[in-house]
């Protein structure tokens, strides 16, 4: 479960994230949605401990990001956009260094880490150095890195970028089953249609306020002929605030 | 499944086996796929041991048996100047590693304490900070242990007095850059980065111009005595140099007795013990700050506004932009886009600044000398002997990777109307006069201190210019030959066989050049000083007027050919290259 306590975050005099009370029970996949420099970025980083909020609190599974940062982080996984992989290390190696950090015992490590490789069809490259790899590749590993560790709570930002359709498919009926059994899926995304599809609530955010905050049908809603698509709509959300509302009238 | 987090001894198991692994895993690719490189730098690393070795052996041969009070004053000037060094080196380090690697961003999004991070990355920075301190320290302090027929309890000691000092320096290095981190905005953290630079060689310059009036002539009695009494300001006893400096002289004392030598080891234990001490407190108060401040710093760095750039063009951009007819205009925008990524890149002017500085404080302050002209000959070539080293090391590192570098962007060069020829002839002239203005300016400083002959001083003139291109050359063409585009980090394509291969190439043509000017030049000195030369019909033909001038043409061919050859080489492999 994540809770964002009337969070903002400040760069400089620019507010990049203003007061956002949010509220993400078990079991539920939530999309964040927003144009370039909404405060997208700056959320994720927050709620995996990068950045501390300048003013109120995020909590992970009850334990406060700032000062119960580690408790907090043992229930997180994180797939960052762009992901780091220690280039010396084989994929092999680098899921038993995570599977050794979360403590697994060793036998119920070997078991997840095959479990993992088995998943996301690392077979072929397990053993070799990470700096061979493609992006799909690297994707793939730090996805099966975020999953060894069965996490209450998962980060996506951006996480279908260079993946093949066959594992962005894997990615998805997994993420469907995870929640439902319980775990938390905080993604970020451009794609409206992953949104959609995937998404039990979604939130867009403008300018570090979060415009919109309901169900997928909640949205639905508001499309109020056949002419408007849940883009156009998207697209009047985002730009009334950014000031392209022209721009979008123009093309709907 | 419930997840646990580490104890402090797991979380530093786990991070001691990581390095450890890619350790491993570093030095078998190297030895299976850059065999030539291993072996060529296991082969340098070994003739440079040597040699440093046979050096100190000689001169602490020397000084024992005329000089003994000497060393200590020796000992406390080497270990007081190293400590300065590695505290700035392990801070710049650790603020590379710990707020602006990629490694770090994910090791903060782990359920791992502050300082077990921390600890991490101090290890890598200790290692990358002193392993320049066991190549000269080790072969030092080995011969002075010969010298001196030290007991073998000091060999022994040599080990942890190594690394319980290095700890020392290398921890204020880290506590003082995160605090600076935690409690200075990054705009800030610039312009005190510049400050401290320019406050560290104010002090250098102050303190030699101090106690650096030297006024007797060179290597005399009275010209030792000065320059100890220069150096005594390092002997302070708080300083934990001066206990390293101590520790080790005591436990290399083999007294007339077993008596005395044992209670000197004992001394020397006693020395070793405080360097223990203060480096295991230190470390733990760098552990306590990095507890404190280092996902705060962290946070406070990640949220800086970055600094935005003016619309206008710079001065110079402007000026090269503009200058010129039409013709090679691809060649001069080029140019400036190359400029402007120098300015940005701190890393490369920055130590552009640092080395060619402490080389410029170091000319100005050779006026502080009196030398007779036979040596202030040698110097003069010595100089231009270091000038050309130290601009092969930043043609190796910083322009060699920089055709390989444009891979990533090599679509949006070979969309525009560019000869691929024009890239590397921009590549060139980059390099060829921005290496040019400063090495110039320098070999002239050296000159004019060391009052050398007009004649001289145009023959260092032409050397440099033909080391200058032939660098350049050297560089920018291996760089075209063999690009690794698949590589984004500089460091790490100078650091293949391509770039060892430059790094090679360029010392050889070095020494060619300051060998070629240097014998002919010092005959013909020393045929002037001390009359015709007897018997040597070789020294006598290398000091002819004869000489002289054929060693001027050898540095212009060999310039010339240092410069062109590769860059053909080079253009020709380029413009076959597919990306």
């Amino acid at each position: 479960m994540i809770q964002f306590e009337h969070t903002t975050r400040t760069y400089g005099n620019k507010v990049a994230v203003s007061d956002l009370n949010l509220t993400i029970p078990s079991g539920e996949l939530f999309a964040l949605l927003g144009p370039n420099g909404a405060g997208k970025t700056t959320t994720i980083k927050m709620l995996v401990g990068l950045l501390r909020p300048s003013r109120g609190l995020i909590r992970v599974c009850g334990h406060d990001l700032v000062t119960q940062t580690r408790s907090a982080h043992l229930h997180l996984g994180y797939v960052p956009d762009e992901p780091y992989l220690y280039d010396k290390l084989t994929g092999h190696e680098f899921l038993r260094f995570i599977a050794d950090m979360y403590r697994i015992p060793r036998d119920l490590s070997q078991e997840y880490i095959k479990r993992e490789i088995d998943r996301f069809e690392l077979h072929e490259f397990a053993d070799e150095l990470a700096e061979n790899y493609s992006l799909g590749m690297r994707q793939r590993l730090v996805f099966a890195a975020a999953f060894l560790h069965d996490p209450d709570v998962l980060v996506l930002d951006e996480p279908m970028v260079g993946l093949d359709p066959r594992s962005v498919r894997i990615v998805k009926d997994l993420l469907k089953a995870k929640t439902a059994d319980g775990m938390t899926v905080f993604m970020s995304t451009h794609t409206l249609a992953m949104a959609e599809e995937m998404a039990d609530r979604m939130g867009v955010m403008v300018q570090g306020n979060l415009k919109f905050l309901g169900t997928v049908s909640e949205l639905r809603e508001q499309v109020d002929t056949k002419t408007k698509s849940l883009e156009n709509l998207y697209l009047e959300i985002t730009a009334s605030e950014t000031g392209d509302h022209k721009a979008v009238s123009d093309n709907t | 499944m419930q997840n646990q987090l580490l104890d402090i001894p797991q979380e530093n198991k786990l991070t001691r086996k990581l390095r450890r692994t890619l350790a491993w895993n570093l030095v078998t690719t190297i030895v299976h796929q850059s065999r030539f490189r291993f072996v060529l730098v296991l082969a340098l690393s070994t003739i440079f041991w040597a040699a440093v070795f046979y050096l100190f052996y000689d001169a602490f041969t020397f000084i024992d048996s005329m000089h003994t009070e000497v060393m200590s004053l020796l000992f406390n000037t080497f270990f007081s100047a190293l400590m300065v060094m590695m505290i700035f080196s392990t801070g710049i380090l650790m603020y590379g590693g710990l707020y602006r690697s990629g490694e770090s961003s994910f090791l903060l999004t782990c359920p791992l304490r502050a300082e077990a991070i921390h600890a991490h990355k101090f290890t890598e920075s200790l290692w990358f900070s002193s392993w320049g301190f066991i190549l000269l320290g080790s072969p030092m302090l080995i011969a002075y242990g010969i010298v001196r027929d030290a007991p073998w309890s000091f060999f022994i000691m040599l080990i942890p007095f190594i690394v319980a000092f290095v700890v020392i320096p290398a921890s204020i290095g880290s506590i003082l850059c995160m605090l600076v981190v935690a409690g200075l905005p990054r705009l800030r953290l610039h312009a005190l980065s510049i400050s401290l630079a320019g406050i560290a060689m104010v002090i250098f310059w102050l303190s030699w111009s101090t106690f650096g009036s030297v006024q007797s002539q060179a290597l005399t009695a009275a010209w030792f005595e000065e320059t100890l009494s220069r150096l005594a300001m390092t002997e302070q006893v708080f300083l934990p140099s001066w206990w390293l400096s101590s520790g080790l002289l005591d436990a290399a004392f083999r007294g007339e007795s077993r008596e005395l030598t044992h209670q000197s080891t004992l001394e020397a234990l006693k020395f070793l013990g405080l360097i223990l001490a203060n480096a295991l407190l230190l470390s733990l108060v760098a552990s306590w700050v990095a507890r404190w401040t280092y996902r705060k710093g962290y946070s406070n760095l990640q949220a800086e506004v970055p600094i935005k750039r003016h619309k206008q063009l710079f001065w110079l951009d402007e000026l090269l932009s503009r200058a010129g007819s039409r013709v090679g205009n691809p060649i001069r925008l080029l140019l400036v886009k190359d400029l402007q990524i120098f300015r940005r890149d701190v890393t490369q002017w920055s130590q552009f600044v640092i080395f060619f500085g402490l080389l410029g404080l170091y000319f100005y302050n050779l006026r502080s000398f009196n030398y007779s002209h036979v040596y202030a000959s040698l110097i003069g070539h010595l100089n231009l002997a270091v000038v050309g080293l130290i601009l092969s090391t930043f043609t190796t590192r910083f322009v060699f990777p920089s055709i390989s570098l444009e891979g990533r962007r090599f679509w949006i060069l070979g969309l525009l109307p560019i000869h691929r020829d024009q890239i590397v002839w921009s590549k060139f002239l980059f390099s060829f006069v921005g290496g040019l203005i400063p090495c110039l300016g320098l070999i002239l400083l050296s000159d004019s201190m060391l009052g050398l002959p007009w004649g001289t001083v145009l023959v260092h003139l032409t050397c440099c210019l033909a080391l200058c291109g032939g660098l350049s050359g050297i560089a920018v063409g291996m760089g075209a030959s063999m690009p690794n585009f698949r590589e984004s980090s500089p460091a790490k394509i100078a650091a293949g066989f391509g770039g060892t291969l430059s790094l090679v190439l360029s010392a050889m043509f070095i020494i060619l050049i300051v060998i070629t000017v240097g014998f002919t030049n010092h005959f013909n000195l020393l045929q002037q000083t001390i009359g015709q030369l007897n018997g040597n019909t070789t020294s006598r033909l290398l000091g002819s007027p004869g000489g002289q001038v054929a060693s001027v043409l050898i540095i212009i061919a060999g310039g010339l050919l240092a410069t062109f050859f590769p860059l053909v080489l080079g253009i020709r492999a380029f413009r076959q290259l597919e990306p």
